[in-house]
């Protein structure tokens, strides 16, 4: 897993993003048992309570969830997972729409660049 | 109760004042950065802690203790020197830490080390410079002490080096203890951090949380640093 | 703590000691077939080789005592004034056991040391004189005869006192002159600046003041006919003993202080 983080967020609130990506791609996949805190932390590179805060907050969004004894675990549950790919999304579709915005492209102007690229796309995959 | 706390502590060495007035606590489970430019006081507060240096000023007291016997047996201190007798074997070393340190865990140790690639047998002075170093860490962290105080870390190692000590700190994380990391190398450091504590020209400037820092400032310790101690 | 140290102390000391009797060992051996072979040889090389290796051996011996008290000198500052300072000092150690350990290692290798070249001059002397052991013994007095001499003379009593004290004095010597060492050393190196140069001095001072004190009490002991009959000199002997133990006292208290409250590694 790549962990790099940025100044200007606290770093548990960027781990648990990193975390969320990581379930909802599947590269951690539904049921799978996490590594402890520590090695997690050792891994990530970061402080183990701060890696703890990440987890404690995984686990209240339902993502994440610990049996005592055995360690913590993916969640089966593909409704709460799906429903997290699609908080995700629409989080990054603000994002590029802002971007875009400041750009100076309008929402028409925004579909039809959409619009030629997918174009470009098919073509150049019927070409090959 | 906090496993370092300072009250007013003060040291002079002759006509010159290396601490004035620090006043500070390091709780329990936490990893805290003690940052400042070179000669803020930084090496002075540690040395006080493990009692190389006596107060001029005020107390610092570990686990409620003045230094001493009883505070040594629980404070595992890095000096940021090399000061291991060179003509020893790792395993003389560690026959050395088992004998004074109840709290020296051989096992670890012995991991840590064959880990690295040295043979009990190996003797200091055939180590390169990085390997001594790694070697004074490993002594160090083994130690299931109270409180770690470790003087510039990571100055002057290779991006590795510094991965690696930075993993060995993280990996034997416990949360009765106290790690005090003692850098001017921000940046590197910031994501192991707990809190800072900011020092210039022996004074205590802020000591706060990094969580806390990156939400109210907006930017990381180390730019957070940068503007403070700006010349 | 105390025995851990020892076997630390002796086991650091020991690796840089016994080399040095190692050489000594040598020497001697080279020195026994010159003394055994330069008659019989005419040739000049060979003479002046035997005499170079016998002038060396006297100088080795000489050495090794002078050695012996440069390693513990040195021994003590490169391990509690060093860089090792860091690691000795932060062991759950008083400054008490640092300050014994040292003391006692040292001592024990003065009183090796004699003892080693003693052996040595001993053998060189019985090869050279070819004499075995067994004519050794059979010309000592029995027991018995010994007794009985000791008994005659008066040696019993007065004498074993003043043997004792001797013996006791020689000890004690040796531990002041350590701690004359020491002291000066822990007191140099509390100061700010020039700590080599301040040991120095520190040494020089303790030396003078010493030993006028010496001096003055020496004075007042002839003065006061200190030396005219045996239980005099034994009560002098007494006193001098005092003086040694108050000088060693005096030493210890610098170097104590001088380590827990003035240390500062570079």
């Amino acid at each position: 897993m790549d962990w790099s983080f940025r100044n200007d967020l606290p770093i548990y609130a960027q781990l648990v993003e990193r975390l969320k990506l990581g379930i909802v791609t599947g590269e951690l996949t539904p049921g799978a048992r996490l590594p402890s805190v520590r090695e997690l932390a050792a891994e990530a590179g970061v402080n183990p309570n701060t890696m703890q805060r990440a987890l404690t907050e995984l686990e209240r969004a339902g993502l994440v969830y610990a049996q005592r004894t055995a360690g913590r675990f993916v969640t089966e549950d593909t409704a709460v997972i799906a429903a997290s790919k699609t908080a995700m999304a629409e989080s990054r579709l603000r994002d590029f729409l802002t971007a875009m915005k400041k750009l100076g492209y309008d929402r028409d102007g925004i579909a039809a660049l959409l619009t030629e690229k997918k174009e470009e796309q098919e073509h150049a995959d019927t070409g090959m | 109760m906090p496993i370092l706390e300072c009250k007013e502590l003060g040291k002079r060495f002759g006509g010159v004042s290396a601490l004035d007035g620090v006043t500070l606590a390091v709780e329990p489970g936490r990893v805290v950065g003690l940052l400042g430019p070179n000669g803020s006081g930084k090496t002075t507060l540690l040395k006080l802690a493990n009692g190389l240096l006596t107060p001029t000023a005020g107390e610092i007291l570990i686990n409620g203790e003045r230094p001493g016997v009883g505070t040594k047996a629980v404070v595992s201190y890095l000096p940021d020197r090399e000061y291991l007798p060179d003509w020893m074997t790792a395993k003389q070393l560690m026959d050395l830490f088992c004998d004074f340190y109840a709290d020296f865990d051989r096992e670890r140790a012995r991991e840590m080390l064959a880990r690295l690639g040295i043979a009990d047998t190996m003797h200091i002075k055939q180590m390169s410079k990085g390997t001594r170093e790694k070697v004074q860490l490993i002594m160090v962290m083994s130690r299931r002490a109270l409180l770690y105080l470790l003087d510039e870390p990571i100055g002057g190692v290779d991006p590795a080096t510094r991965d690696y000590i930075l993993e060995t700190i993280i990996r034997n994380y416990n949360p009765e203890a106290a790690v005090v990391i003692s850098t001017h190398l921000i940046a590197d450091v910031e994501q192991v951090l707990d809190e800072v504590i900011f020092i210039r020209d022996g004074r205590i400037m802020l000591q706060s949380s990094v969580d806390a820092i990156r939400e109210e400032k907006g930017m990381s310790v180390d730019q957070y640093f940068r503007e403070v101690f700006k010349c | 703590m105390l025995g851990r140290l020892l076997k630390h102390e002796f086991r650091a000391t020991a690796r840089v000691m016994l080399p040095i009797y190692g050489a000594v060992l040598i020497l001697a051996v080279l020195a026994n077939f010159s003394f055994s072979l330069i008659d019989a040889t005419d040739s000049l090389f060979l003479h002046i080789l035997f005499i170079f290796f016998i002038v060396v051996f006297f100088i080795g011996v000489v050495g090794s005592f002078v050695l012996t008290v440069v390693v513990m000198v040195s021994r003590f500052y490169r391990n509690l004034l060093k860089n090792q300072g860091y690691l000795m000092h932060t062991l759950p150690v008083t400054v008490h056991g640092h300050l014994w350990s040292k003391l006692i290692v040292s001592l024990v290798w003065f009183f090796a040391t004699a003892v080693f070249i003693l052996i040595v001059f001993l053998l060189t002397g019985l090869i050279q004189t070819n004499t075995g052991i067994g004519d050794i013994l059979s010309n000592f007095p029995s027991w018995a005869e010994v007794k009985e001499f000791l008994a005659e003379s008066g040696f019993l009593g007065q004498g074993v006192l003043m043997t004792a004290e001797l013996a006791v004095i020689v000890l004690v010597e040796a531990l002041v002159t350590c701690l004359h060492f020491y002291a000066a050393m822990s007191l140099g190196h509390a100061c700010a600046k020039s700590k080599v140069l301040m040991s120095i001095v520190f040494f020089v001072a303790i030396s003078v003041v010493f030993s006028i004190l010496e001096n003055v009490c020496v004075i007042g002991f002839i003065a006061a006919d200190a030396f005219d009959s045996i239980e005099h000199l034994s009560a002098g002997l007494g006193a001098a003993l005092g003086i040694q133990i108050i000088e060693g006292a005096a030493l210890y208290i610098a170097s104590y202080l001088g380590l827990k409250k003035g240390l500062n590694l570079e």
